[in-house]
């Protein structure tokens, strides 16, 4: 067995383990935001007071204008929720991890302007009562690296599996989801 | 002593009253001032006036009542503030102000202030010295604005007594400055390695800052601002920093609409 073809399905299993991992935390990232809080049930009210307990940590960043904020908290999270489960199936891989790339960026980005203007506010980033601080920026740091492995990887696997499918002296290969 | 006054807060918190209360016991025992104005506590934090139409010339000085409106509201939010703070300064003229002339004044929301001085600001405890010596005499509300209005004066100069004078009447003023007579050490803070400041002896003020503080770290207050809301018995998770007021007023419709 020669080097490559070793190295090959370890990095589709490293892969596999990466999307799950990101796929998680996401999930895990939606929950917290949208279960109830202060001893309520789940319920359409539940995830109402969710969202507005979110929306308060959105606008504490002051970044956006008021009329944004509850747009966006209320986007989030079932996005963060969609998201997790896309990456969970592992359908067209390349594109669920570069847009995880791409929000985990805004994320970082935000929180990094966030601290080094020295405002003292909640992360918000799983729930409430976390504090934006540096483990917090080295987490959410983490998180985006292992994103972007995880695109990285896709590309170059999906790229890899095209030369493997190539044609050869006019047989055509099958056509793979991604 | 710790649930006379903040039965909401520590009924969120209840897994660590017990050490804050055996605390606040000990340091209730200690303090001439606080003993004496423990039983006036429960009957001025149960009244159904909203703490600033108390009467101005109370004939003594009682505990501290640095709350603005009524106590029946079905929102109670409790702040965690430092005068000093520029977060905590904005956070009261955007945001408390509205709040105040709009779902206080309506009996929707009970605001309950709480000191939380920082070690970093040189005259945010003394400026929490004042702010409860004036609510000893019912002139909480007033105080609370002219400490938050004049916030970028006093920060540069350090007299706060001016400025909490533009607030007062010369007759209240005369009687706050009475309460803060024996006052005259450093003024308690909050640590950055969390032990507990000392109260000065013969300030009556400094163990309502202190149990403050020690509240706070229940929380805990990790920055300034620092809120708490509380509905139908519920204690909802703190929020930190600056909100606005329609986002604020947003989660408070929500809660009213459930």
């Amino acid at each position: 067995m020669t080097a490559n073809e070793t190295r090959g399905p370890l990095a589709r299993t490293l892969l596999i383990l990466g999307r799950l991992a990101l796929a998680a935390i996401f999930l895990f990232a939606a929950y917290a935001k949208l279960k109830p809080q202060a001893a309520m049930r789940w319920s359409g009210s539940s995830i109402k007071t969710s969202l507005s307990l979110f929306a308060m940590q959105v606008d504490s960043y002051q970044l956006l204008p008021p009329q944004m904020v509850s747009p966006a908290a209320h986007f989030l999270p079932p996005f963060e929720l969609f998201l997790g489960l896309w990456l969970f199936s592992g359908v067209l891989l390349r594109y669920a991890s570069l847009t995880t790339t791409l929000l985990l960026s805004a994320f970082f980005a935000v929180m990094v302007r966030t601290y080094t203007a020295g405002l003292e506010i909640n992360c918000g980033c799983f729930g409430p009562g976390e504090r934006l601080g540096p483990l917090t920026l080295l987490r959410d740091g983490s998180l985006l690296a292992l994103a972007l492995a995880v695109t990285i990887g896709a590309f170059m696997l999906r790229r890899k599996r095209r030369h493997e499918s190539a044609p050869v002296a006019g047989v055509s290969a099958p056509q793979r989801a991604d | 002593m710790i649930s006379a006054i903040h039965p909401l807060l520590v009924r969120g918190w209840s897994s660590r009253a017990p050490l804050a209360a055996a605390f606040l016991a000990a340091l209730a025992i200690l303090s001439p001032a606080s003993k004496a104005q423990t039983a006036a506590t429960p009957a001025s934090s149960k009244t159904a006036a909203p703490a600033h139409k108390h009467p101005a010339a109370d004939p003594a000085p009682s505990a501290p009542v640095k709350t603005i409106g009524n106590h029946t509201a079905p929102i109670t939010m409790e702040v965690f503030s430092d005068y000093q703070c520029p977060s905590c300064g904005n956070f009261y003229e955007t945001t408390l102000r509205s709040m105040i002339q709009d779902y206080v004044a309506s009996g929707k929301v009970y605001l309950v202030h709480h000191d939380f001085p920082l070690q970093m600001h040189n005259y945010s405890g003394q400026a929490a010295r004042w702010a409860n010596a004036a609510a000893m005499v019912g002139q909480f509300p007033e105080v609370d604005a002219a400490l938050f209005d004049n916030q970028a004066k006093w920060t540069a100069d350090g007299d706060l007594e001016k400025y909490v004078a533009t607030g007062l009447s010369p007759a209240n003023f005369k009687r706050v400055q009475a309460i803060l007579k024996g006052c005259t050490g450093p003024a308690p803070t909050s640590k950055v390695d969390h032990t507990l400041p000392q109260p000065e002896a013969g300030c009556p003020v400094d163990p309502y800052i202190i149990q403050d503080i020690v509240l706070g770290t229940q929380v805990p207050v990790q920055a300034t601002p620092t809120f708490v809301i509380h509905y139908k018995g519920q204690s909802y998770p703190a929020s930190s920093g600056f909100i606005t007021w329609p986002i604020l007023k947003q989660f408070f419709d929500t809660l009213l609409s459930q």
